[in-house]
């Protein structure tokens, strides 16, 4: 987690071109260190250690997991904000149909499995499960933006920040209550994906599930960064979240970037929940402890950042795990609100928050 | 004939602002536009790029009729709009932002092209294409629209008050820019509100007046027009 937070922060310094990290430069260093990221990533940095040597590596693997969810769910936010400038409050939904889509589509497999212990699928299945969570988000983006944000984009953008809010909260109720309506209230969850003896790693047991499920979110969001900054869509993508008009001038299809916006972010949202499908069982309001995380995070890192909210993600979940291991299970909401209605009042703007604007100056 | 406009009706929400405006530009031409503040001249310029859908008339470019298409195709017919926001992605390279000019361009080879092009014209530019767009002064931040409006290689381009808000100096250094553009044979639409410099560097003018054209010719002439001289130059 260090390293990879280390290494997003340099990135990510590098693109806001103030401190140059890699040119050696010790002023620039010690300029970074003082800044506002700099204090957070390598405070968190030195909590994350202190807590490892002290408590043990579960800490950190814990955080690793958590964070690598949150940063799925919390980039799909992000980006939703800034391209599409709503607050969105039914991204857990997505979470939630990913992770069903992955219960009935992997408790057929794993029956199979169970009869045929030989079968390609006791790899696979997984993956199909996962891949299958992820495209039923991102089909379910496409639905709700056409039937629900689109209309309203058409029909009128007054008062746009109030209204889609509203919807999404609307929505995130409707999605909850059809989920318990068709598929009952019980927990729905699975045993294991890929099952078999954990693996050590330095000393500690981690299970095989979790590491795949580190693994499938760090490529994803790797993949995602890729393409955000390399490819031209994902350009536009930025493009579009930076000026519309810009966009539109340069000649860029508003309503194309929009709808692929909607269903990447919710494809990550839905992979989160499917990828961890063995750790939350699915039941109808299981998206609202992602929800309430992913918002901190894009809280934290700066509304509209994505860069910024993968390395936030991280510092919310080590937030998280450090408030259960030594404040006490229920407070793992209390603390990181408190931190929030810190950032909110000392530095509005979030603490990467080069990358930002106010959803109400668009 | 390039563009031409007809009996264009133009505004927002139910608030009209252009009443019957006929403009024509042929190719080549450096052709402005000056008026009184709230006359319409932005609005002209919205409506022929597309980022406000005119509520009458017709709008022909090259012979086709693009009224009303969204501003996306537009930029793809080749007309090239420099708002007068700028609309710059502030959180991008300047390199960046020249790409992303060159977004209609598919070929990484034409967009390289157009790239060396604009950073021979803009050397400024091209000693800054690592900086963030948000970071330049004013005066760079003009150039770097004008340059990203330059990138798609319009036929057209429509610009809109590059002085505003700017030093005297920097002024200057955008007008020489623009002369640099009009003489390499690009079309240029320029709108301002400094009515005696665009009147000396300009062939041809339109006065817009509440919604219309109230005059038409040539700069020369218009400059010496009493009328003008009265209204917009104050002598």
């Amino acid at each position: 987690m260090m390293a990879m937070s280390e290494k997003f922060s340099l990135e990510f310094n590098l693109k806001a071109g103030e401190n140059n990290f890699m040119s050696k430069n010790n002023k620039a260093f010690v300029g970074w260190i003082k800044s506002a990221p700099g204090i957070t990533i390598s405070g968190s940095i030195i909590l994350a250690v202190f807590a490892t040597i002290y408590s043990g590596p579960y800490i950190l693997v814990n955080v690793i997991i958590t964070g690598g969810m949150l940063a799925l769910v919390a980039t799909g936010l992000t980006l939703i904000l800034g391209v599409l400038n709503i607050a969105m409050f039914a991204h857990g939904e997505y979470f939630m149909i990913g992770s069903l889509t992955a219960y009935y589509v992997f408790t057929p497999i794993s029956n199979y499995v169970n009869e045929n212990p030989d079968s390609i699928l006791a790899i696979t299945g997984p993956l199909i499960a996962i891949a299958l969570s992820m495209i039923s988000g991102a089909i379910a983006g496409v639905i709700s933006e056409k039937i629900v944000f689109g209309p309203l984009r058409r029909r009128s953008t007054d008062n746009w920040v109030m209204n889609s809010f509203l919807l999404t909260v609307g929505l995130s109720v409707l999605l909850i209550n059809l989920h318990q309506l068709i598929f009952g209230a019980d927990f729905k969850g699975i045993v294991r994906y890929w099952g078999g003896m954990p693996t050590e790693i330095a000393g500690v047991f981690i299970s095989r599930d979790r590491i795949m499920a580190f693994i499938i979110s760090a490529f994803i969001v790797l993949v995602f960064w890729l393409f955000m900054t390399y490819t031209r869509t994902g350009r536009a993508i930025r493009a579009v979240s930076q000026d519309v008009t810009g966009a539109q001038i340069v000649g860029i299809n508003i309503e194309n970037i929009v709808l692929l916006t909607i269903a990447l972010s919710c494809a990550l949202s839905g992979v989160a929940g499917g990828s961890l499908l063995f750790m939350y069982p699915s039941y109808p309001t299981m998206g609202l402890e992602p929800l309430y995380m992913a918002w901190f995070v894009v809280i934290l890192s700066g509304l509209g950042n994505i860069l910024g909210a993968v390395v936030g993600a991280f510092m919310v979940a080590l937030l998280k795990v450090m408030t259960v291991e030594y404040v006490g299970a229920g407070w793992d909401f209390v603390v990181p609100s408190i931190l929030i209605m810190m950032v909110l009042i000392f530095k509005p703007s979030g603490i990467f928050g080069s990358e930002v604007r106010g959803v109400l100056d668009k | 004939m390039l563009l031409e406009v007809k009996e264009l009706d133009a505004g927002y929400g139910y608030l009209q602002i252009l009443r019957k405006v006929c403009l024509t530009i042929d190719k080549g031409e450096y052709v402005c536009i000056v008026g009184p503040n709230g006359a319409g001249k932005s609005t002209t310029m919205k409506a022929i790029s597309g980022l406000i859908k005119p509520m009458g008339g017709k709008i022909i470019f090259n012979g086709e009729d693009i009224t009303g298409l969204p501003a996306y195709e537009i930029t793809q017919k080749g007309i090239a709009f420099v708002s007068e926001e700028m609309n710059l992605f502030v959180n991008m390279t300047v390199q960046e932002n020249l790409l992303m000019g060159a977004y209609i361009i598919r070929d990484k080879k034409i967009q390289r092209d157009r790239l060396d092009f604009i950073f021979d014209l803009f050397p400024r530019l091209a000693e800054r294409k690592k900086q963030l767009a948000g970071t330049m002064s004013g005066g760079e931040r003009k150039m770097l629209a004008i340059g990203r409006g330059m990138m798609s290689n319009p036929t057209l381009m429509l610009v809109d008050e590059p002085s505003f808000g700017l030093a005297p100096q920097l002024t200057e250094n955008v007008f020489q820019s623009l002369d640099v553009l009009a003489k390499s044979g690009v079309t240029i639409m320029l709108v301002e509100q400094n009515v005696t410099k665009t009147l000396s560097v300009t062939n041809r003018g339109y006065v817009l007046e509440n919604g219309k054209i109230g005059l038409a010719g040539k700069s020369s002439d218009l400059a010496n027009d009493g009328y003008v001289r009265k209204v917009f130059l104050g002598v």
